[in-house]
């Protein structure tokens, strides 16, 4: 399969301030793939992720692991953030005060799906952790882009309902990245694993020749 | 921008909203309370007298009640040697009309706080340079012009490089208050707050006393805006004049207070002038 | 990778200590000698005048009261609508520093100089407050949303409209900062209002400066009462909803009769304001009586802005010290409610009380210096940031158990830390705008300067001598960004040049 890789990254050196996080980074990621990102904690998978946002956020969705939710505003206001662009001004403003059928149909079946349905209108400070996630994620699905990056996304929910949402980002995106701690999952619904260490990538390759064996290497000492 | 916006709506207000009461205002030299009530009556007086509406401002600062004579809010006013000067200046053709009797002959007080050991003197300059002064406010005539200008003549200095520190209390009855308790050793106040306050036993003589007097200075006066007669009618000046002169009920001149009024020109206020031109307090 | 640089808290810490180190140098050169006096028999008086309040000495009490809550209403309303409008457009360039110039200016001065345009009506009193309260609102919102969650801003997509992206994403975050921010600047407003009755206008301030200054302490008791009542009752009759129905009543009560000439306000902007030597026609002697207009002028700004900068220096970090020791007695993370009342009583009295009225106090006790003015402004400063951040404070949620010094310190403290320096900033301007009143305690602060240049109708001066005001205002304003700017960590990755 020989296509240009939607996301291409060369002997980077990416960081908040002088000193880099991550160094040398050589990464492409193509169209349909579904990767996830694994290491320690501080290792440097949200600045990964957040650079990878940066590099085709428009035609991605983000689903960080601070949520970035507004917590005074109703589960349906959140979701329907994910197209604010889609829309004028005027219709945004009216919307926070009587939202039209159509958006409020659409958002609904989108809720239930997340078994938000309940909450579509209490304000996102009213819910639990796990609910809140699902808000998020929510927020990115209705945005309905090709790919999706997202940092836990589902670090705060069940397994149970973790892989169910899993599998609906990845039916739901052409292309998929996220970052993941559970590396069964990772395994099981992902076809490319990335692991990342010292600030560097020190794993690369098609989770079908890969075992949980070889992932927990990338968090040996 | 905001007043490209303001103005075309102030302008119609202006032009519907002119006016026809004859206003003043007046800021007495001691007791500013119940202003509306003491100063009411005089309006009534003026108005009865002058046989047109008559109405009565409050205005606090000397900077204000110049600064509502200048743009025409009121017509006459009750002024303080300076300000009266500093009035007249900005308003052309305006003319001081009547003064107190006590007004003629004004005079200034310098108290001490006995712990400093002051006795009455002569000679300003055996003032030690390592006593504090408060003046009265900064726009007064008595409580700032002649009391700085004969500190000037004595020092040959400014009071501010003399003594240890100057300060501006404000007001005659805070001078008393500061220098009785000692927060400042000296103070320049009016002789006839200070007498009143003497005579109401709010002075307690072991802590303070007065240690010198200056010559007396013309203060408190009268002045009319110049373009009363057109407004009113001709000889309408003389008319105001007259009924200040004239006005004699103990009731209404307790409101200054002064024990009556006479005549007075401009040309009075020459020596006031001079010496806040040589303090550089006017142009 | 450098520990300090990368620590947010280290940085706050440090940046604290250094004004604090700052203020000490400070007073090293301040005059804050102590005049052992006889105050007692004065203090005597007002305590006694404080348990005897008088409420029937004073004419015309009620139209007192209504004006100064008219006024204040209306003023604010409008400088809330304006401010928050500019703070949209904060970063503009010009605007930013037009703000800072027209809120350098004391509430006094601006209806001194309307005054002359004006006179003494209703427009002057209402703009005196709403234009500098136009120039604070726009930079304390600006400064609200900047300090809010970017977080669901940064979630938003790309493409997301600005105004859109406002309304969700960052408004909600602020509204409640917001909110409380304009209802303490109504309370500010209320003093306002009655300060200007210190030059005339007919509010609470016109009778209670009176009754103090002629040492009437009962009435000057029973106005200080009801002005504590009428700040301390805000929140129980200010509703969102009832707002138009006050502003109504408040542009109805007021009499809007004006006199106006428009000959008067071209000869005051293009004669008074102009510097005197450069009035008329110029000639050879122009230039060296401009020179000679200027010397004392010069050193009058200079050696007031000396004094204004360590007096206000001093002042401020004795506010940021007291506020921090103040605000747990008003937040609910630290006191149930009957102890908060108290708490709040407290903080309402300090910073209601007008500080010439605190000045004089401490002037008694303590005789003449910057002392006086340093504690006068530190209480009321202090008590005001305690009561802010005492507020934002009650909209954390903790999680460690309390009330206890482990939550002070390591939840509370670090959280209101950053809202807490933007406002001791902001109250830095204010301190230096206040110094103006001290005149009574012979420090010459700018703001004596521009008072007096004012007592002598000398707009020229008074004007220059703003203007100079403005620029420090301007200094620390950019002082003040920049270390925000600077205690803000990165938070969107870059690809770093090595």
């Amino acid at each position: 399969m020989v296509c240009t890789p939607l996301i291409q990254l060369r002997e980077e050196q990416v960081g908040y301030g002088p000193d880099p996080v991550l160094r040398d980074l050589d990464l492409s990621i193509a169209a349909g793939e579904k990767v996830a990102l694994i290491g320690e904690s501080g290792v440097g998978k949200t600045t990964l992720l957040k650079r990878l946002y940066s590099l085709v956020c428009e035609h991605a969705a983000l689903c960080p692991q601070q949520l970035g939710l507004v917590p005074e505003l109703s589960v349906y206001h959140n979701i329907f953030m994910g197209r604010l662009d889609q829309h004028g001004f005027w219709y945004n403003l009216l919307n926070l005060v009587r939202p039209r059928r159509r958006d409020r149909e659409a958002i609904f079946n989108l809720a239930a799906e997340l078994g938000l349905e309940p909450q579509l209108d209490s304000s996102v400070d009213q819910l639990s952790g796990g609910q809140r996630q699902r808000v998020a994620l929510g927020r990115a699905l209705y945005r309905a882009s090709p790919i999706f990056i997202g940092d836990e996304p589902v670090s705060a929910v069940d397994e149970f309902q973790a892989e169910r949402l899993l599998a609906l980002i990845n039916r739901r995106h052409e292309t998929v990245v996220v970052a993941l701690h559970d590396q069964a999952a990772a395994l099981q619904h992902f076809d490319r694993l990335i692991g990342l260490r010292d600030g560097k990538i020190v794993l690369d390759a098609p989770s079908a020749e890969l075992s949980l064996a070889d992932l927990a290497r990338v968090y040996e000492q | 921008m905001f007043f490209r916006r303001f103005l075309p709506l102030l302008l119609c207000l202006s032009l519907n909203g002119h006016a026809a009461t004859f206003t003043f205002t007046a800021i007495p030299d001691q007791d500013e309370t119940l202003l509306r009530t003491r100063f009411g009556q005089v309006a009534d007086y003026l108005s009865q007298r002058l046989g047109t509406d008559v109405a009565y401002v409050p205005v606090k600062s000397y900077a204000a009640a110049v600064g509502a004579f200048r743009n025409n809010q009121v017509q006459l006013a009750w002024f303080g040697g300076l300000s009266g000067v500093r009035a007249r200046q900005l308003v052309p053709a305006s003319e001081a009309i009547a003064q107190g009797e006590e007004d003629r002959s004004f005079q200034t007080y310098f108290i001490a706080n006995t712990r400093t050991g002051l006795e009455p003197t002569e000679d300003l300059s055996t003032l030690s340079g390592d006593l504090s002064f408060a003046f009265g406010s900064k726009g007064s005539t008595s409580g700032r012009l002649m009391p700085e200008f004969h500190l000037r003549q004595q020092l040959s200095k400014a009071p501010q490089d003399w003594f240890h520190r100057v300060g501006f209390s404000g007001d005659h009855s805070r001078t008393i208050a500061l220098v009785q308790s000692g927060a400042y050793d000296l103070g320049a106040v009016n002789f006839k707050v200070w007498e009143r306050e003497l005579k109401e036993g709010r002075i307690d003589t072991d802590k303070v006393k007065v240690i010198w007097k200056t010559p007396p200075y013309p203060d408190y006066q009268w002045t009319i805006r110049g373009d009363v007669d057109a407004t009113w009618g001709e000889g309408f000046k003389a008319k105001v004049t007259r009924a200040l002169l004239e006005m004699d009920d103990p009731a209404l001149l307790a409101a200054f207070p002064r024990s009556g009024f006479i005549p007075a020109r401009n040309a009075d206020y020459q020596p006031i002038e001079a010496v806040a031109r040589e303090l550089g307090l006017v142009d | 990778m450098s520990g300090a640089s990368n620590n947010t808290g280290r940085r706050l810490k440090r940046l604290s200590f250094g004004f604090v180190l700052l203020a000490c140098l400070g007073l090293l050169f301040t005059d804050i000698e102590v005049v052992t006096s006889e105050p007692w028999g004065e203090l005597a008086r007002i305590g006694i005048g404080l348990l005897t309040p008088d409420f029937l000495a004073t004419e015309e009490l009620g139209k007192a009261l209504l004006n100064t809550l008219a006024f204040a209403l209306v003023g604010v309303v409008i400088g809330n609508g304006a401010g928050f409008l500019l703070a949209l457009v904060f970063h503009w360039p010009g605007v930013r520093q037009t703000c800072a110039f027209v809120r350098a200016i004391h509430e006094i001065f601006w209806a001194l100089l309307f005054l002359q345009v004006f006179g003494l009506s209703t427009l002057t009193g209402v703009l005196a407050i709403a234009l500098p309260y136009t120039g604070i609102f726009a930079k304390v919102y600006a400064e609200i949303l900047e300090e809010s969650d970017q977080r669901p801003w940064r979630c938003l997509p790309p493409a997301t409209g600005w105004l859109s992206g406002f309304v969700y994403a960052r408004l909600p975050r602020a509204f409640q900062n917001l909110k409380h921010y304009s209802l303490y600047r109504l309370e500010c407003a209320i003093r306002s209002s009655a300060v200007l009755g210190f030059i005339g206008l007919p509010t609470l301030g016109f009778h209670l400066e009176t009754a103090f200054n002629q040492g009437l302490y009962s009435q000057a008791a029973a106005l200080l009462y009801l002005f504590f009542l009428m700040v301390a009752s805000i929140r129980l009759w200010m509703r969102l909803p009832l707002l138009p129905v006050y502003l109504l009543a408040a542009i109805g009560w007021l009499p809007w009769s004006l006199h106006f000439s428009s000959e008067l306000w071209v000869h005051f902007v293009t004669w008074d304001l102009v510097p005197a030597p450069l009035r008329g026609e110029w000639g050879s002697q122009t230039l060296s009586s401009l020179g000679r207009w200027l010397t004392p002028l010069g050193e009058h700004a200079l050696l007031g802005a000396a004094n204004t900068l360590i007096l206000s220096l001093v002042a401020l970090v004795g506010s940021g010290l007291l506020a921090l020791g103040l605000f747990p007695l008003v937040s609910r993370l630290f006191f149930r409610l009957p102890g908060r009342s108290l708490g709040n009583a407290l903080l309402i009295v300090l910073r209601t009380i007008p500080e010439l009225i605190l000045a004089f106090v401490f002037l008694l006790v303590l005789g003449p210096s910057m002392l006086p003015a340093i504690l006068a402004l530190a209480l009321h400063n202090g008590a005001i940031i305690a009561h802010l951040i005492g507020r934002q404070s009650d909209s954390l949620k903790p999680l460690l158990p309390g009330p206890g010094s482990g939550r002070y310190f390591y939840e509370v403290l670090p959280r209101i830390y950053r809202p807490f320096l933007a406002f001791l900033f902001y109250r830095w301007e204010v301190i230096m705008r206040e110094t103006a009143i001290l005149g009574i305690l012979g420090v010459y602060t700018l703001g004596f300067y521009i008072d007096s240049a004012f007592e002598a109708l000398r707009f020229d001066q008074a004007f220059l001598l703003i203007l100079m005001t403005a620029l420090l205002n301007l200094c620390i304003d950019a002082l003040s960004r920049a270390l925000r700017r600077r205690l803000r960590l990165a938070d969107t990755p870059q690809q770093v040049n090595p």
